[in-house]
């Protein structure tokens, strides 16, 4: 037996929207009281989640819509920042949380590429030095000098897939992009997300889609009304799931 | 306390890369290119020779025109193109973790990179127009700079509250053409009486129009008053913006 590895933990973690609810009241109290009022208001969306997530685990985060799943994955990656608690992260992190996000119509497969990666980071340096790979990856081939706008759906999912992918990360968040492009790009994906997790990575998944994640997850949180409020089996969790359905 | 993410060089990349964006979508497909970011200023600058050469008795007052609406242009567009970045890119700062002061100043830069652009063939017509050139040229560069902190700070200070509150965009967009005729560009101040003319200073861009003024127009440095106060004006308007932006992007991907 290996000795278990934590790779993400959360102690405690709260993580607040600030919406302003009030519209030009809530501006007009701000302005006239200060210190009074606040101009926006705080709710949680996740409450006093704690968790641990292993090196080489493959995880899933099953819930119903808007239950804060997308927010658990955002706050992993650095894009929000938790209100109260800690995260911890002992490796590099890659979001996949939206396929071509930051992609630009106008410009060309490889000046998208550049963009991308500069916009998650890279220096030029970096970027100079993995394009050829990304380009191979995506095996468009001539089309990578086309104008975005002329890619087809899948084209552009394989850019981006291809983009994500590449910084080698030690743990990955994939947050249901696996279910767009053609069959044949989704199985290209789903082996190049088993390729990284062979190589050792933690993958935390969020998806509806029982059977993908039972095929490719050990353990599960179930995630309700901004709580982890069960870990376990996959089965355990699905079953606690589908509970959440039936009145 | 967050170290400032300015020295990061990964940041920096990031920041050059989404101006570059932004300067190439604006000029490609199109034949003209840099062309139509100078016919407004062109077509203003005819009207103003017409009509308002006729109140104002200066010499070369077609040159105080142009320079005037050249940098009125870059301000007030420049300032909508801060307030709304952070809209603009909704989808990445939803999606990638890259600290939002990105958007902001890369659009900052990008607004620097085309004024450069544009000033190349507008400097041939000040030419024409009896600019006379002197070393006080030189003050351009760190006065643009200047003039840039001024517009970053309060264009983030909008962008932060248009975020929660939209009608800032809208109120900005409404209230700018006002400005344009409380800016001494289509007269000059002496055009007001003595006593009148301290209304005018009361407006923050008067300071910075009039400096550019004192640069291109009058061949000189900026005065004391115009520069010292074009200086202060950035200071506080940088505090306040990076404080309110500071304070309330926690939010932002709520409300986006």
């Amino acid at each position: 037996m290996t000795a278990i590895q934590p790779m993400i933990r959360l102690t405690d973690v709260d993580i607040c929207f600030y919406v302003q609810e009030n519209g030009f009241v809530s501006m007009k109290d701000f302005l006239l009281h200060p210190g009074k009022y606040k101009l926006l208001q705080k709710s949680f969306v996740l409450k006093n989640v704690n968790l641990q997530i292993n090196k080489g685990e493959s995880f899933a985060l099953l819930g119903k819509n808007g239950s804060g799943k997308s927010t658990l994955l955002r706050a992993l990656s650095g894009i929000i920042t938790p209100d109260k608690g800690n995260i911890e992260l002992f490796g590099a992190v890659a979001p996949l949380l939206g396929l071509g996000v930051g992609l630009e119509q106008e410009l060309t497969g490889i000046e998208n590429i550049k963009l991308s990666c500069a916009l998650m980071g890279m220096t030029k340096a970096e970027i100079k030095q993995r394009l050829p790979e990304i380009i191979d990856f995506s095996e468009l081939g001539e089309a990578i000098h086309w104008q975005v706008k002329r890619f087809s759906t899948g084209m552009m999912s394989r850019l981006s897939f291809s983009i994500a992918i590449i910084k080698q990360p030690e743990i990955l968040l994939i947050d249901e992009v696996l279910s767009v492009g053609d069959l044949g790009f989704q199985q290209k994906c789903l082996k190049k997300v088993m390729e990284i997790k062979d190589n050792g990575a933690t993958i935390i998944f969020v998806s509806h889609n029982f059977e993908e994640v039972s095929n490719m997850c050990s353990r599960a949180a179930l995630v309700n009304n901004g709580t982890v409020e069960f870990v376990g089996t996959v089965k355990e969790v699905g079953e606690r799931y589908h509970h959440l359905f039936d009145n | 306390m967050t170290k400032s993410p300015l020295f990061n060089k990964g940041f920096q990349n990031a920041v050059l890369s989404l101006a570059l964006k932004t300067i190439k979508l604006r000029y490609k497909n199109s034949f003209l290119g840099v062309f139509w970011s100078m016919l407004n200023p062109l077509i203003f600058l005819t009207i103003l020779i017409i009509v308002f050469k006729q109140i104002n008795h200066i010499e070369h007052f077609a040159l105080y025109a142009l320079t005037g609406l050249i940098f009125w242009n870059f301000i007030s567009a420049s300032i909508l193109q801060v307030l709304t970045s952070f809209i603009d890119n909704a989808a990445i700062l939803k999606s990638i973790n890259l600290h939002p002061f990105c958007f902001p100043l890369s659009a900052m830069v990008a607004a620097v990179f085309n004024l450069l652009l544009t000033l190349i063939p507008f400097f041939v017509i000040m030419f024409f127009l009896g600019y006379d050139l002197s070393w006080s040229f030189l003050a351009f560069f760190p006065f643009t700079i200047i003039t840039a902190i001024f517009v970053l700070g309060l264009g983030m200070l909008m962008g932060t509250i248009n975020v929660y509150f939209r009608d800032i965009q809208l109120l900005w967009t409404t209230i700018i053409p006002a400005f344009f005729y409380f800016t001494p560009i289509a007269y000059t101040p002496e055009l007001l009486s003595e006593n009148q003319r301290f209304l005018l200073k009361l407006n923050p861009f008067y300071y910075f129009i009039e400096s550019y003024h004192d640069i291109f127009y009058r061949s000189a440095m900026p005065s004391y008053e115009n520069f010292g106060m074009s200086l202060l004006l950035a200071i506080l308007s940088m505090a306040f913006g990076y404080v309110a932006f500071n304070k309330y992007r926690k939010g932002f991907i709520s409300n986006i």
